[in-house]
C-alpha cells in the first residue's frame, strides 16, 4: 500500500519532503520518466500548495507559482517583456501537456530542452527555494546545474519564479526548431528580449537552449547589440558571438554542427522579428 | 487505507474509494468505471487518444493522477452524445470522413470540443492544425479532421450567435 499526499501549505510540503517520496506536480514527465507499472514510494502532489499557485505582480516584479500551468502563462496579462515566455508555453509539447506540465516541474526536470528556460534566463529569472534550513533564492543560471540536475538540496522544493522588474521591460520573442511544426522536442530553441530607447538597444537579453547541458546566454552578443538600432541587430550576429556560449552534443534530433549553424540563425530569426515589431 | 475520491463524471457524482492511490485517470475510467471509450494508446502523453475534458480543460487521463482531481467535473467521449443525438463535432467527423480506423477519434473529438471551447482557433486551418497537434493518427486522417473540427466550430459559433439574436 502506497501513501498519496496532496499538501495545501508549504510547511506541510516540506515536512512530507522530509519523509521522502516521489513529488508530483503536473505529472507529464513524471509517468513516462517511470519505467515501472506504477509510482514508487509515496506521492507528493504539489498543485495544491497555496505558494506554489498563480501569477502575481508584487513590489519587487512577478512571481510565478512553481505549480502554474503553461496554459495560464499563456492567459496571462503580462507586459511584451514576457512574450517570448509566452510563445514558449504555447510550443511545450501539446494543449494537453499546457494544460497540466507547470513551469516548476520543468525547471526541476533540468532537461538541455526544457522549453522554459531560455525565456527566463532573458528575463533574470531568479528560483525561490524552500527547504528544512529555511527559504533561499538562487539566479536560474546557478539553479540549473547540469544536464538533468539542479541545486536542490535534499527535501528541499522550488516554490516560485521571480521575474525582477528591471527585466520585465522591453520585448521579448522565442524561436523553437524541432523536425516538425508542432508538438516536438527542440533540436535548438532561441530567446531574445531586446530594451530599445531612442531607436538604440539600450539592453539585450539573448539565450540560447538545446544547445549544451543546460540553456545559456551569449554575453558576448548582447555586448555587440548594446548601442546599436534594433534593425540591425540580425547582420550584427555572427557565430563568433554565439558559439563559444555553446556546447551542442550530437543526438536522434540533430548533430553537434547542425546545431551550431541553427543557433546562428534562429538568433538572427528572433532579432529580426523583434526588429519587425516595430521595436524603437 | 482506501482513497476516497468525488468525481462528476459526464454529470453524474460518484464517489469512489480507491485502494491504490496511484491510479491514473485513464486507468480509473477504462478498468473500474467501464466507460472504455477513452482509448490508451502510448500511455506516455504523446498520442492525444486518452484525451478527455478536466473542469473543462483537455488533458492526457494517461498523464493524470485520479486522486489529484478529486471534486473535478470529467468529460469523457460517453457524455458528449444527447440520446441518438451526435454532438456537432461528432457528427462532423461523420460527415467530413474524419477516420479511418477510429482508435484515436475519441481523443480527436474530445480534443477538438476543448479547442472550440477555448476559443482561440477561430476558422484558420493553420490554428486548428495547432491546436489539434496533441492527438496523432496513424491512419493519417489529418486532413478529414482539420475539415470537421473547421466544420463544428463554424456550426457552433453559428448556433450560438442564432441563439444570442433570437
Amino acid at each position: 500500500m502506497s501513501a498519496w499526499h496532496r499538501p495545501a501549505s508549504l510547511t506541510e510540503a516540506i515536512g512530507l519532503l522530509a519523509e521522502g517520496g516521489v513529488v508530483a506536480a503536473g505529472c507529464t514527465d513524471l509517468f513516462p520518466a517511470t519505467r515501472r507499472q506504477a509510482l514508487s514510494g509515496p506521492v507528493i502532489d504539489l498543485t495544491r500548495v497555496a505558494e506554489m499557485r498563480g501569477i502575481s505582480e508584487t513590489r519587487g516584479g512577478w512571481r510565478f507559482g512553481a505549480a502554474v500551468r503553461w496554459s495560464e502563462v499563456l492567459s496571462a496579462a503580462l507586459p511584451p517583456a514576457f512574450d517570448g515566455l509566452k510563445a514558449a508555453a504555447r510550443e511545450v509539447g501539446s494543449v494537453q501537456i499546457q494544460n497540466a506540465g507547470t513551469l516548476g516541474g520543468n525547471l526541476c526536470n533540468a532537461s538541455p530542452a526544457a522549453d522554459g528556460v531560455p525565456g527566463l534566463l532573458t528575463l533574470e529569472a531568479e528560483v525561490e527555494l524552500a527547504g528544512p534550513a529555511g527559504m533561499r533564492r538562487l539566479p536560474l543560471a546557478a539553479f540549473l546545474a547540469g544536464a538533468r540536475r539542479t541545486a536542490l538540496a535534499p527535501g528541499e522544493v522550488l516554490v516560485a519564479i521571480h521575474v525582477p522588474s528591471h527585466a520585465a521591460a522591453g520585448r521579448g520573442a522565442f524561436l523553437k526548431l524541432g523536425a516538425r511544426r508542432y508538438l516536438v522536442i527542440s533540436i535548438a530553441m532561441v530567446a531574445a528580449r531586446l530594451v530599445v530607447k531612442g531607436g538604440r538597444i539600450d539592453r539585450a537579453a539573448v539565450a540560447v537552449g538545446a544547445c549544451g547541458p543546460v540553456a545559456s546566454r551569449l554575453p558576448a552578443l548582447e555586448a555587440a547589440l548594446a548601442g546599436i538600432a534594433p534593425e540591425d541587430a540580425a547582420a550584427a550576429v555572427s557565430e563568433a558571438l554565439v558559439a563559444p556560449a555553446l556546447a551542442p552534443i550530437g543526438d536522434v534530433r540533430g548533430d553537434a554542427e547542425y546545431r551550431g549553424v541553427v543557433a546562428v540563425e534562429l538568433v538572427r530569426r528572433a532579432l529580426r522579428g523583434l526588429a519587425a515589431e516595430g521595436m524603437r | 487505507m482506501s482513497h476516497d475520491l468525488t468525481l462528476t463524471i459526464n454529470g453524474t457524482r460518484q464517489q469512489i474509494a480507491l485502494d491504490d492511490p496511484r491510479v491514473t485517470l485513464l486507468d480509473l475510467l477504462r478498468e473500474r468505471l467501464h466507460l472504455t471509450g477513452t482509448k490508451k494508446g502510448c500511455d506516455r502523453g504523446q498520442c492525444g487518444a486518452c484525451t478527455v475534458l478536466i473542469d473543462g480543460r483537455r488533458q492526457n487521463a494517461c498523464l493524470a493522477l485520479a486522486l489529484s482531481h478529486d471534486g473535478a467535473e470529467i468529460t469523457t467521449i460517453e457524455g458528449l452524445a444527447e440520446g441518438d443525438t451526435l454532438h456537432p463535432v461528432q457528427a462532423a467527423f461523420v460527415a467530413e470522413d474524419g477516420m479511418q480506423c477510429g482508435y484515436c477519434t475519441p481523443g480527436q473529438v474530445m480534443s477538438a470540443v476543448g479547442l472550440i471551447a477555448e476559443g482561440r482557433a477561430g476558422t484558420d486551418p493553420e490554428r486548428i492544425r495547432e491546436g489539434m497537434s496533441g492527438n496523432l493518427c496513424r491512419c493519417a486522417a489529418y486532413s478529414g479532421i482539420t475539415r470537421a473540427v473547421l466544420a463544428a466550430a463554424e456550426e457552433m459559433t453559428t448556433t450560438k450567435g442564432e441563439r444570442k439574436t433570437a
